[in-house]
């Protein structure tokens, strides 16, 4: 030991155990890294893959005579003469235009299935609107059967199921050499509600009912959130009591979801008779979940800020309020806000309480209010993914990309508000 | 109190600090051999005419002013260093003070040395050995007895050497009485008798150096200036009472 | 020890130097613990109508006492250094002058703490009244992360000091200059406090303070994170505001302390051991603690 050249010797040799160690350890951190980030790629991937048809719609566009005597309809504004007319009969009469040699009444049904179901209420809504086109010809885009845009998207996809006769395959393919059949951009799935029918089924009310949702939920558990955190953090005295209060919101952050479905279910819609599937409750729900979190990283932002900014202020003769207030908010708010932005996108992916509460009912319609049935984007993607129609499947994966973009953007947003306002410290 | 006086150089928590002290305090006390030493070969040589001895005190008093600038260099450079305070800044600040006098006294010596080859040449004094010899034995006496109080931190026995002070100007007194009484009563040892006279005049000088010696090491010791106060409030101040 | 002993001058015979070995320890313990039992503080703790009476002070945390039956006087603008090594309780003593301990839940305060004959402790005296009149400044600069303007701006405005806009502006010029910040800037007011100097930084806490006109300054350790140039400018501000204000300052750096006060208090385990004209203590201190402390020797 006392020979330096031998000490030397020794700490070269155990140098290199240590690089050794070192590199290794290092190649451990990579290699998880390199786990975490391929399994989000092949998610990514996946999803983009099977749901990307799913912003594709499959349109028929025909030049319909809009015969009066074809629908046995001669004055568009009369209510009743509207409920009976056939608005089938044109469409038909314009596909037939395209196949002049179809004749027989089976074929016939057979090529007017090309067309979506609604294709013949979109004629009356058209005309119910503009009763002058009666009697003229327009060129008008149908939506294609469920059944032909799933042969124009995926006839090489064995996991989809082609149920058209060879005659209707025939047809398409014609159809879609003329440029009949296309497929454009699906902006049906950002105007339209939930539907039976997964050309015309679209995630706009449930963007909407997650929209309210979130909005009941920030403007409830937020304020509570951050004033409770205030409070335990300055005002409360340390004793058993505030003790207890803090293991127990630790505990609250790590109950499942789903328990505060329950309680939504038992106390706002039984004990106080909320209405079911409403976005107040499930922004409730969801804002009892929250809070707890909330809370937490709030505590833990103003935590964060230097006591000798707290200091410095009282030593002046601030106020304990005027501390807080001055000081140690607006220096605690990026952390409380990025902290609670990240609370609300998982909140936002939260399926679970709302099930229990019915915000997974089957709901067309677009909710225009806080009271109005809704659904919310992941219970929308749930409904598809567990219904049987081919047609939703691609629609599930599309809804799952639009959620994944407002969490993305929202997790962007806490990231930019922190670097932003942090710029001050 | 024991302990706290062998504290004066050591127990700092810096060892360099120590031996830095350590090192101004031995070097000072060699220097004040080195002045005793001078003084009393001084006086031998006048008394006993060896000019040779009187040239080598001439000579040696180079060495004297080469270690009082180095005593002086080390303090600065202590000061510079360490920022002494309380007892070690007393301390610093008085052997730079007494590092003077002993340079005086090292003078004293060269001037007695003078006299000594001066008389050499022109005969021996008639009269006034006997007092040079003397005065010589206190003051060298006292100059021993205050670097030996510096050197123990004994502030009584320099206390000691300041009330010694007073005999020996008593003793000059009468010395310069009796030559002069010498000097009237025969006026060819006028000159020769005002040899003596001059360095009777030295060792009252050397007399006073150790008492400034001793002052300082009181107030090294005390912390208290006893210099330009009466005899009695510095006896005061060293009993503390 | 051995370390010590080994540096006993050489005149010392061998079995003195065992003697004083042995001794040394058991004498200088004992001799400390009397010292201390006795409470007393030796020097000149007390003064003509003073600007703080402190009697029988005692602060503890919890059960662990920090300060023991301190009395003190300090004088009308006077500077009043407290040094003493780490844990000595000079600092706690000194947030007892302005009540800064109060948000530690666990310390309590005994003892009259008088300031212009009244008492701090008093549970009807508002706090913050008495940090208007007390002001602080920390080890530590701390701007707030604000404009420079709004730093010194700060005090006033919750203290309801100016009414006006110009008003303000006069205060803070003034403080700014007091400070003697004012030249280095006047032109960037609204530029962030964070971006300063450490020891501008520290000057505008100090600028901070004397805004809302203050009686009492007091600082903890101010230049301990300043180098020499900003602790020199610190200092002389300290020198030009002792005319107006009483200033107690915490330091770790004796030198400073010898520099900037006309006092000096030396804190012990919790003890105030002796309180002295600085020029005294320096020099020639009268309790071997201080002695001991001040010459950087210790046991």
């Amino acid at each position: 030991m006392n020979n330096p050249t031998s000490q030397a010797e020794l700490v070269r040799r155990s140098l290199k155990r240590r690089y050794r160690k070192e590199r290794r350890f290092r190649l451990y951190g990579m290699i998880a890294v390199a786990i975490a980030l391929l399994s989000l790629l092949i998610l990514f991937a996946d999803i983009i893959q099977k749901g990307h048809t799913g912003f594709l719609k499959t349109t028929i566009t025909l030049d319909v005579e809009l015969d009066g005597e074809l629908m046995y309809l001669t004055d568009p504004t009369d209510r009743d003469e509207m409920a009976m007319a056939d608005f089938t009969a044109p469409i038909l009469a314009a596909l037939k235009a395209q196949f002049p040699d179809v004749e027989g009444r089976a074929a016939e049904r057979e090529l007017s299935r090309l067309v979506g179901t609604y294709a013949a209420s979109d004629l009356r809504d058209l005309l119910r609107a503009e009763p002058g086109l009666l009697g003229t010809t327009q060129t008008l885009e149908f939506l294609a059967h469920d059944t032909v845009s799933v042969y124009v998207k995926h006839a090489d996809n064995p996991r989809y199921t082609v149920r058209l006769s060879d005659q209707q395959k025939q047809w398409v393919d014609e159809l879609q050499a003329r440029g009949v059949i296309d497929t454009s951009f699906n902006d049906v799935l950002f105007q339209n509600g939930d539907s039976r029918e997964p050309a015309n089924a679209g995630i706009l009310g449930a963007i909407v009912g997650s929209m309210l949702t979130m909005l009941v939920t920030l403007v409830l558990s937020f304020p509570v959130g951050v004033a409770a955190a205030i409070y335990l953090e300055e005002f409360a005295p340390r004793n058993r009591l505030t003790d207890f209060i803090e293991v127990n919101i630790n505990n609250l952050a790590a109950v499942p979801s789903i328990i505060f479905g329950l309680l939504g279910l038992a106390v706002f819609i039984g004990a106080f008779g909320m209405p079911r599937s409403v976005p107040v409750v499930g922004g409730l729900v969801l804002a009892l979940m929250t809070v707890p979190t909330i809370i937490i990283s709030s505590r833990a932002a103003i935590k964060s800020v230097p006591p000798s900014i707290r200091e410095a202020a009282e030593g002046i003769g601030a106020s304990r309020m005027q501390v807080v207030l001055h000081h140690v908010l607006p220096l605690a708010m990026p952390g409380m806000l990025t902290g609670s932005i990240i609370v609300m996108a998982q909140a936002l992916g939260e399926t679970a309480p709302l099930l229990l509460i019915g915000m997974v009912a089957f709901i067309v319609d677009i909710p225009d209010g806080l009271f109005d049935a809704a659904t919310v984007l992941p219970v929308q993607i749930y409904l598809w993914a567990s219904s049987a129609e081919q047609g939703f499947i691609e629609l599930a994966s599309a809804g799952i990309m639009v959620l994944l973009t407002f969490m993305i953007s929202m997790n962007a947003l806490a990231i930019w508000l922190r670097k932003r306002l942090e710029r001050r410290w | 109190m024991s302990t706290d006086k062998e504290n004066m150089y050591g127990n700092h928590i810096s060892n360099q600090f120590n031996e830095d002290l350590s090192r101004l305090k031995n070097d000072f006390l060699k220097m004040g051999g080195l002045v005793e030493q001078q003084t009393a070969d001084a006086v031998n040589a006048l008394i006993e005419g060896d000019t040779h001895a009187a040239d080598e005190v001439r000579a040696r008093d180079k060495v004297v002013d080469r270690m009082e600038m180095d005593l002086d260099e080390e303090a600065t450079r202590l000061i510079a260093r360490r920022q002494p305070a309380a007892r070690d800044l007393r301390f610093v600040v008085s052997v730079i003070k007494m590092v003077a006098d002993l340079e005086r006294v090292g003078d004293e010596a060269k001037k007695i040395a003078k006299f000594a080859l001066k008389l050499a040449e022109e005969g021996h004094a008639p009269r006034g050995y006997v007092e040079v010899r003397h005065i010589a034995n206190y003051v060298t006496a006292m100059l021993h007895d205050a670097l030996d109080a510096f050197s123990r931190l004994d502030s009584e026995q320099a206390l000691r050497i300041m009330k010694a002070d007073k005999s020996v100007d008593e003793e000059y007194q009468a010395a310069t009485r009796t030559l002069l009484t010498f000097m009237m009563e025969d006026t060819r040892n006028i000159s020769r008798c005002l040899s003596i006279m001059w360095v009777l005049r030295a060792l009252e000088r050397v007399g006073d150096h150790a008492c400034n010696i001793a002052e300082n090491v009181i107030y090294m010791v005390e912390g208290e200036d006893v210099r330009h106060t009466s005899l009695e409030d510095a006896e005061r101040i060293v009993t503390g009472e | 020890m051995s370390n010590a002993s080994s540096n006993i001058p050489d005149d010392i015979t061998k079995t003195e130097k065992a003697a004083i070995k042995v001794a040394e320890p058991a004498q200088q313990d004992r001799r400390e613990a009397a010292a201390l039992e006795e409470g007393k503080t030796v020097g000149i703790p007390f003064c003509e109508n003073p600007k703080f009476q402190l009697r029988n002070v005692e602060v503890s945390y919890g059960d662990t006492p920090a300060i023991r039956n301190i009395s003190l006087d300090i004088a009308r603008n006077e500077v009043i250094a407290f040094i003493g090594p780490s844990g000595c309780g000079k600092s706690t003593f000194l947030r007892c002058l302005n009540r800064m301990n109060d948000s530690i839940e666990s310390c309590s305060v005994r003892g009259s703490l008088l300031l212009d004959g009244e008492d701090i402790y008093d549970p009807r005296r508002d706090v913050v009244e008495l940090r208007a009149r007390v002001g602080m400044v920390f080890q530590k600069p701390n701007p707030f992360p604000k404009s420079i303007y709004d730093n010194v701006a700060y005090g006033p405005r919750i203290h309801g000091l100016a009414n006006r806009k110009s008003d303000l502006d006069d205060i803070v010029e003034g403080s700014l200059r007091k400070a003697g910040l004012w030249e280095e800037v006047k032109d960037r007011l609204d530029a962030t406090a964070t971006g300063m100097s450490g020891g501008q930084q520290q000057r505008l806490c100090i600028a901070r303070a004397i805004a809302v006109s203050p009686e009492v300054i007091l600082m903890d350790e101010p230049c301990s994170a300043l180098d020499p140039i900003a602790t020199a400018k610190v200092e002389e501000l300290i020198a030009e505001m002792s005319e107006s204000y009483t200033i107690v300052i915490v330091t770790h750096s004796m030198q400073q302390a010898a520099r900037v006060s006309h006092r000096t208090a030396y804190f012990h385990l919790g003890h105030l051991v002796e309180v002295n004209e600085t020029n005294r203590l320096f020099t020639a201190p009268e309790h071997e603690l201080t002695e001991s402390y001040i010459t950087g020797r210790f046991g």
